[in-house]
């Protein structure tokens, strides 16, 4: 498409009859108009961000100068630290009950989103989606009240009022307490892609099965879920990433009980002052990040080879 | 369309009704708390007052927020459509090598965790000596939108239809000429759908402000948070109430705008 633009390079080049001066191509001029951007994230992100990978190979002395010599001790303080090392495993543990919790419940939502009459998809939609645009920390608090410990929290005094409990139970401040914060905030990340998958299917595959004589849970198995893995892939991966790296929700929903690496990440920089350990954990968070990215473009690519016609 | 049906559609209604629930209620109690008539945000809610938002609406510290929020989200918009928009058009319309490498680069703010972004931030602003929190947050909010911007645009360029362009250049119109009269106005509900998203990001931007914000210069999320550890009684409640009515009427304008699922999957 990008051909489009070489009308200007064609003599006809309209009434005015200006030839471009320039050698390059207008499609590669066009993409000069990149740079700025492309600068912009230079300077204040990816050398940032380099810089923060440098900083966590450095030593900071006791006048909180960081420089040589060049050192491993805080990743090897991370994983052997008997805290730090449960934070680290409390975050992937964290996100990956999240992400597959959002599966299993993103995954009928995403189906009926797609399949139904334009009222529903509307409404589903309008509802999977007006909480995306509300503050993170607003909606952990409306979960801190509905999880609230004590009778006055509504999930422990609808269940005493039902009789259904005798004391009340305490989520609020425990790594449950987080997953379904987290399930809240991030589970339009996997209906969206979900639905977006599923609206692509060709609807004559499905009943081609059904037609042939599959019962549904075939069809499901063999035709529907086949077809909506780049959707369900790609909702894994945002929700895994954006729980890893989050700070609001544990910390008002997970307390001190559930503390995830961005917690740790604040606590060393605002409070310890230790910089080189701090970005060392933040290292370890985008790789963590970098890494479930990677292992889903690849999984997706993979297939797309081996489809047809795309 | 396949629609849904036999009794096996039922069972998903019914489990998508119960997420329904669950999506709206941590919402919808916000919104009842901010009435009740008692000292401590506790359920259930008693009375009915209207004394809370009293309270919130004169919180000088909350309506300061609120503004710096506003003008802060507005400059942040404005600066990822400015250099957003030429990038985009870029993307789609330009051709040159590693042209999806660079893609990814522009989009790569958007799987980065933001509270790294935040830090990394942070660490260069204060070698430099950069103190004004005000710029500094203008700069991180730009970046963390800019995506988001791009993608939009990029959506909404590819529905532009190239004849159109080629004819307006044969025509004798100029590059900048060709934009303005035969691009933008295609591209203009996407680029409105964009920008208010951004916008919302901005402004409910927590893991990059709690980095770069100083005493005086307070975003709304960081304020909320700190009533939310401090404050016990629904004066809170009334502050995320207020919140989310703004969120609601984005939502709305945003479906009017383009479609709520399109401007979603932009």
């Amino acid at each position: 498409m990008g051909d489009a633009m070489n009308v200007a390079e064609t003599p006809i080049a309209g009434p005015r009859g200006r030839l471009p001066r320039v050698a390059l191509p207008a499609s590669a001029m066009t993409g000069l108009l990149a740079l700025p951007l492309l600068l912009f994230l230079l300077a204040f992100f990816f050398l940032p961000a380099f810089r923060l990978l440098i900083y966590s190979v450095l030593t900071q002395d006791a006048q909180g100068v960081v420089g040589r010599p060049w050192t491993f001790e805080h990743y090897d303080h991370l994983v052997t630290g008997g805290l730090y090392a449960r934070v680290l495993w409390n975050t992937l543990r964290i996100s990956l009950v999240t992400s597959v919790l959002a599966i299993l419940l993103g995954y009928p939502v995403a189906l009926v989103m797609v399949r139904s009459r334009p009222v529903v998809t509307r409404a589903i939609t309008l509802i999977v989606i007006a909480p995306l645009i509300v503050s993170v920390v607003v909606r952990s608090y409306g979960w801190q009240l509905v999880l609230g410990n004590g009778p006055t929290g509504l999930m422990n005094w609808v269940l005493l009022s039902l009789g259904l409990i005798e004391t009340p139970i305490a989520i609020l401040y425990t790594e449950t307490a987080v997953v379904i914060g987290s399930l809240h905030v991030f589970f339009p990340m996997m209906v969206l892609p979900l639905a977006s998958a599923l609206g692509k299917i060709e609807p004559s595959l499905e009943q081609a099965a059904r037609t042939l004589g599959a019962p549904w849970w075939s069809v499901f198995r063999r035709v529907t879920l086949p077809l909506s893995l780049p959707g369900l892939v790609a909702g894994f991966t945002l929700v895994f990433s954006l729980t890893a790296g989050s700070y609001v929700t544990p910390v008002l929903l997970g307390g001190t009980n559930a503390l995830m690496l961005g917690n740790l990440i604040e606590q060393q920089i605002f409070t310890v002052y230790d910089w080189p350990f701090g970005a060392a954990i933040a290292t370890v968070l985008v790789v963590i990040v970098l890494a479930v990215n990677l292992l889903s473009m690849r999984l997706l690519e993979g297939r797309r080879l081996r489809s047809i016609g795309q | 369309m396949t629609r849904l049906g036999g009794p096996g559609a039922w069972i998903l209604f019914g489990i998508t009704a119960l997420i329904m629930a669950f999506i709206l209620t941590p919402l919808l109690i916000v919104v009842a708390m901010s009435t009740s008539d008692t000292y401590f945000a506790s359920f259930p809610p008693e009375g009915f007052t209207l004394a809370w938002y009293g309270k919130a609406l004169t919180d000088r510290e909350f309506l300061s927020s609120l503004a710096f929020s506003a003008l802060l989200a507005l400059g942040a918009t404005a600066t990822a459509l400015l250099m957003g928009v030429p990038a985009a058009f870029a993307l789609v319309r330009g051709s040159f090598p590693g042209r999806s490498f660079i893609k990814g680069l522009l989009l790569s703010p958007l799987i980065f965790p933001a509270l790294v972004t935040g830090l990394a931030l942070l660490q260069l602003f204060s070698n430099m000596g950069w103190r004004d929190a005000r710029v500094n947050l203008l700069i991180a909010h730009a970046l963390v939108t800019s995506p988001y911007v791009i993608r939009t645009v990029m959506t909404s360029l590819m529905l532009v239809d190239v004849r159109l362009e080629e004819a307006a250049r044969t025509l004798g119109a100029s590059r900048l000429r060709t934009f303005r009269r035969i691009i933008l106005p295609q591209i203009a509900p996407g680029v409105a759908a964009g920008s208010i998203f951004a916008f919302m990001v901005s402004f409910d931007n927590y893991p990059v402000s709690m980095w770069l914000a100083d005493a005086e210069h307070n975003p709304v999320p960081l304020v909320i948070y700190r009533q939310i550890v401090t404050v016990f009684d629904p004066s809170v409640a009334a502050m995320s109430t207020i919140m989310i009515v703004l969120a609601l009427a984005v939502v709305l304008v945003l479906e009017r705008l383009v479609g709520l699922r399109r401007a979603m999957t932009l």
